[in-house]
């Protein structure tokens, strides 16, 4: 672990002593150099379930995706905000790209923790960094309506669980993971257990987020600048989802019955938010509704508690963290350049960027789940889990697909093709930095396709 | 027909090949005839006007090579240089090489390749693939019925 997390730390030095002309190169092939070395955490050689264990750190094929997934992240949201943030006064660079390194730090010890109190602190650490980027670098005046729904919703429902974790920490000494497994519910059948219950997982289901809880998304990612947006849908949410397989172990035989309620919503949510992509006009909106929608599927994935719901679960996480990362770049690029998120007003941009446009093709076929992207694969999994649980959810999780698929054809038709808008003067060409961003994104997507069992979990 | 032409003309104007032959742009609203349009200076915000999109200078006037990493020229090759040697050469293909020659945990891939050679050559003998009794029951030592019942 400290192999990683030590140079990790060193990009603080990195930052703030190199000389200010080389920043951004520095950092950026810093954090590349770190990235590399984390996939050193996928050499599982011991055959107990952890890789490189101590007391307080340890990564299990649960969350050693994840955390690869974040320290990859971290580059390329260095690489996607340079445009933007090089003009400002060079401290508040530098402060700007030691937040997303902090993100870093607290995502790795979240992923790591062994246990969940600790957990509890880094997933609740991650808030900070966040809401500073969001409501310091965010564009609008609204960005500070943004950061408050951000952190009232995500820290209302997280306090419920610190003293769930309590209780429990009181009732059996300790929450190592190691241990977790073997606890058993005494009186499943009370009101308390049950409050417990919901206790225990609304942090998660807020975060992820479910139907219904999810109104801070939209907004937080519509106000955040692009390394906001990309880390919070692609890392950030997963630790929802990730959470959520953590608790599973523990909450033991009253999920049968209450995850009930959840499920549903989170199916219907599918459908819900998926409408509602199809009538959005605001760019970075519809990509994080249809982020609302996906996470649907992750969290009745994991609710359905099968092996293969949560090896769909962890899969759909990855490749979605991937996809919609590479969605919310395209959306920056084209904000760059036209300096509006209304679809309306940037549409027929394949005349004027002909290579974005296949850009914008692949991000969008990954994102409706195309064989034999991984996306796909997740989708599949949890799709079959949920149908064996009950048959009747293939026609909510199959109209979700169908209108995935629809509202994917339709963020392509209105931004791509169609006329060109006469307000368009002058546009910068695409730059090499951008394409590089979009391989970096999708190269492993594709690459994930080869070696998938890097992320089925514990079930391999 | 021509006026398929004349609107392919009309886009290719629009591209901005005018900064590459150094002209200085300024960006203004287009005399367009469309009722109602909404013009680029309205919709902007007002701190994007000085940003990198639609500043008065192109960053291609002063470096054709212009990558998108920094303004000067030196910095912006050398950060090209470092991403790409870094995010492509050092984590896509060499962890990319790493990652393929991980090992075999728990020898599954081996597992799973012996099953077929098995299934073929079971096949090939005409033999069902697994036998009914996978154990041979003459050596499976049974607890007598007695000692059963005290346990």
């Amino acid at each position: 672990m400290l192999k990683i997390l030590i140079p990790t730390f060193m990009l603080f030095p990195t930052i703030w002593l190199v000389p200010g002309k080389w920043l951004w190169t520095a950092t950026t092939a810093h954090s590349l150099v770190v990235a590399s070395a984390s996939l050193s955490w996928f050499k599982w050689c011991s055959e107990t379930g952890w890789v490189a264990p101590n007391l307080y750190l340890a990564l299990d094929p649960l969350s050693f995706p994840l955390a690869v997934l974040a320290c990859w992240l971290v580059p390329l949201m260095i690489i996607a905000s340079q445009n933007h943030v090089a003009h400002e006064p060079l401290t508040r660079q530098r402060t700007y790209i030691s937040l997303l390194v902090s993100l870093q730090v607290f995502l790795i010890l979240a992923f790591s923790a062994m246990d969940i109190l600790t957990f509890y602190v880094m997933f609740e650490a991650t808030l900070i960094p966040t809401l500073i980027i969001i409501t310091r670098w965010g564009s609008q005046t609204e960005r500070l309506s943004a950061g408050t729904y951000f952190m009232f919703y995500t820290l209302l429902g997280s306090l419920p669980l610190l003293v769930a974790l309590l209780y429990l920490l009181n009732d059996t000494g300790t929450l190592s993971m190691h241990t977790l497994q073997y606890i058993q519910m005494t009186n499943p059948d009370t009101l308390g257990t049950m409050l417990w219950w919901v206790a225990c997982l609304l942090a998660f289901l807020v975060k992820m987020p479910l139907y219904g809880v999810h109104l801070w998304l939209p907004k937080a990612h519509v106000e955040a600048p692009v390394a906001g947006s990309m880390v919070l849908a692609a890392v950030l949410l997963k630790l929802g989802g990730y959470g959520m397989m953590r608790m599973m172990v523990v909450l033991g035989p009253l999920t049968k019955e209450m995850a009930y309620p959840f499920i549903i919503l989170a199916l219907w949510g599918i459908i819900m938010t998926g409408s509602i992509c199809l009538r959005q006009t605001d760019l970075k909106s519809l990509i994080a509704y249809s982020s609302v929608s996906h996470m649907g599927l992750v969290a009745s994935g994991i609710l359905i508690q099968t092996p293969w719901g949560f090896t769909g679960a962890i899969i759909l996480m990855v490749a979605h963290g991937l996809a919609s990362s590479a969605l919310f770049c395209l959306a920056n690029t084209s904000y760059e350049r036209t300096h509006s998120r209304t679809m309306l007003l940037t549409r027929g941009l394949q005349m004027i960027l002909p290579l974005m446009a296949a850009w914008w093709f692949l991000a969008n076929l990954a994102n409706l789940a195309l064989p034999p992207l991984p996306n796909l694969m997740g989708e599949l999994m949890i799709i079959v889990s949920v149908f064996n649980w009950s048959s009747w959810t293939i026609l909510l999780t199959g109209l979700g697909t169908l209108i995935t698929a629809s509202y994917s054809l339709h963020l392509f038709l209105t931004t791509q093709r169609g006329p060109t808008p006469q307000h368009f003067i002058s546009m910068d060409p695409s730059h090499t930095r951008e394409h590089l961003l979009m391989a970096l994104h999708l190269i492993p997507l594709l690459l994930l396709v080869l070696k998938p069992e890097l992320m089925w979990g514990w079930c391999f | 027909m021509l006026s398929r032409f004349s609107r392919f003309g009309h886009s290719l104007t629009r591209f901005p090949y005018n900064r590459l032959c150094g002209t200085r742009l300024i960006s203004h609203s287009p005399n367009s005839g469309a009722a109602g349009s909404a013009t680029v200076s309205d919709l902007q915000p007002s701190h994007a006007k000085e940003s990198h999109g639609h500043s008065e200078v192109s960053a291609f006037e002063k470096n054709p090579d212009f990558h998108g990493f920094s303004q000067d020229p030196i910095v912006d090759e050398w950060n090209m240089r470092m991403a790409f040697f870094f995010g492509i050469s050092v984590a896509i293909v060499v962890g990319g090489t790493f990652i393929h020659y991980l090992p075999d945990h728990g020898m599954r891939q081996w597992a799973r390749r012996e099953a077929e050679r098995l299934i073929t050559q079971r096949e090939a003998a005409g033999l069902p693939l697994m036998e009914e009794n996978y154990y041979d029951p003459s050596k499976i030592v049974l607890p007598e019925a007695e000692e059963k019942n005290t346990l």
